[in-house]
């Protein structure tokens, strides 16, 4: 059984598009077929955290409106096998999704691969719907913030109101990735910790990733930070997708780092 | 380590609070499904007084109650 999940936030700038590929990648590292899907027309950039920018040439507008097939639009990820990316158009504009070829591409996609995730755009307007529209499920990637927090339970109203599923009767599942928390500022008390925003949204916890300044590195080379082993950001990824594959691992709240003498001189002057 | 600077509320839990309040108010939204016949049946009954211009219906809805906000503009002679 395949599944469509789609990756929203609502507010921009929240990591969504880095939490695709992280996700993708470690759900084809555990032994999956996946396609990530870039929905952001006009705006692509899942191409360049994957580092497959170089490799593009036929997009998934051209796949919808048959001007390329399937197959040559695909492209196989360097990092992983299984998983496969469909680049989003960059010369048009969002007016050209149409939901009955948006249900026929995805219909296909289910055919080839256990996970197909798409990328969301920013904001809620008909780009968002469109991706939301056939999923059967849902990733809503937050910041501590309450910008970000606000903006997603609008999008998650939408969600629960207009897309297929459940105009049909059904549900979307939807799973929750806080994304970029310092546990120091939470520790402080000056930022919103996991349990405030599992009580403002309530929806189900699939993840917390840690504020970590080698997603960036990661990002300017094009190779997803969850190959990265040692990184926190990494290791939080890779539960993520085991927990999306259907293995039990345990939530783990970002922690303080203990720092000797040396770094704490570190973060008093720097 | 520093108390006197705890004194001021954590601004977490101000997040929070606030938060809680605009999500409230977000998801109630500002339309009720029976405005447009409301309007109508209002315009009505004043009519029998005098003719109505424009009417404006708006919710209001605050922490613990919820209010409809109604405009009529009357004609002028």
């Amino acid at each position: 059984m395949s599944k469509v999940i789609a990756v929203i936030s609502g507010k921009g700038g929240v990591g969504k598009t880095t939490t695709t590929a992280n996700v993708g990648l470690g759900i084809a590292m555990n032994r999956r077929q996946c396609v990530v899907v870039d929905f952001d027309i006009g705006q692509r950039n899942l191409d360049m955290i994957l580092g497959l920018e170089n490799r593009v040439v036929y997009d998934m507008v051209q796949v919808m409106d048959g001007e390329a097939k399937l197959e040559q639009a695909l492209i196989r990820s360097k990092a992983h096998s299984n998983l496969h990316f469909l680049p989003a158009s960059q010369t048009k504009d969002k007016s050209v999704l149409d939901s009955e070829k948006i249900r026929q591409l995805l219909d296909d996609l289910r055919q080839r691969f256990e996970y197909v995730i798409l990328d969301a755009p920013a904001g809620i307007e008909s780009g968002f719907e469109h991706t939301i529209e056939f999923a059967d499920e849902a990733i809503i990637v937050v910041n501590p913030e309450v910008s970000s927090i606000r903006d997603s339970d609008r999008a998650i109203g939408i969600l629960d109101s207009k897309s297929r599923k459940v105009l049909e009767g059904g549900e979307v599942k939807k799973h929750l990735i806080i994304n970029r928390i310092d546990p120091e500022m939470v520790e402080r008390g000056e930022m919103l910790s996991h349990t405030d925003i599992l009580e403002i949204l309530s929806i189900d916890l699939l993840g917390m990733v840690p504020e970590d300044r080698n997603v960036i590195d990661a990002s300017n080379q094009g190779h997803p930070i969850i190959l990265d082993e040692q990184s926190e950001a990494g290791q939080a990824y890779r539960r993520i997708a085991k927990r999306l594959c259907g293995e039990q691992t345990p939530l783990v709240v970002p922690q303080v780092r203990k720092k000797g003498l040396v770094g704490k001189l570190k973060g008093l002057f720097g | 380590m520093f108390p006197w600077f705890n004194k001021k509320k954590k601004s977490a839990s101000v997040a929070k609070d606030r938060l809680k309040i605009a999500i409230m108010s977000d998801r109630t939204g500002h339309e009720l499904p029976f405005m447009e016949d409301l309007k109508r049946d209002i315009i009505e009954v004043i009519k029998k007084y005098k003719e109505v211009s424009n009417i404006e219906i708006r919710r209001v809805s605050h922490e613990e109650t919820d209010a409809i906000a109604i405009e009529v503009e009357l004609e002028e002679h």
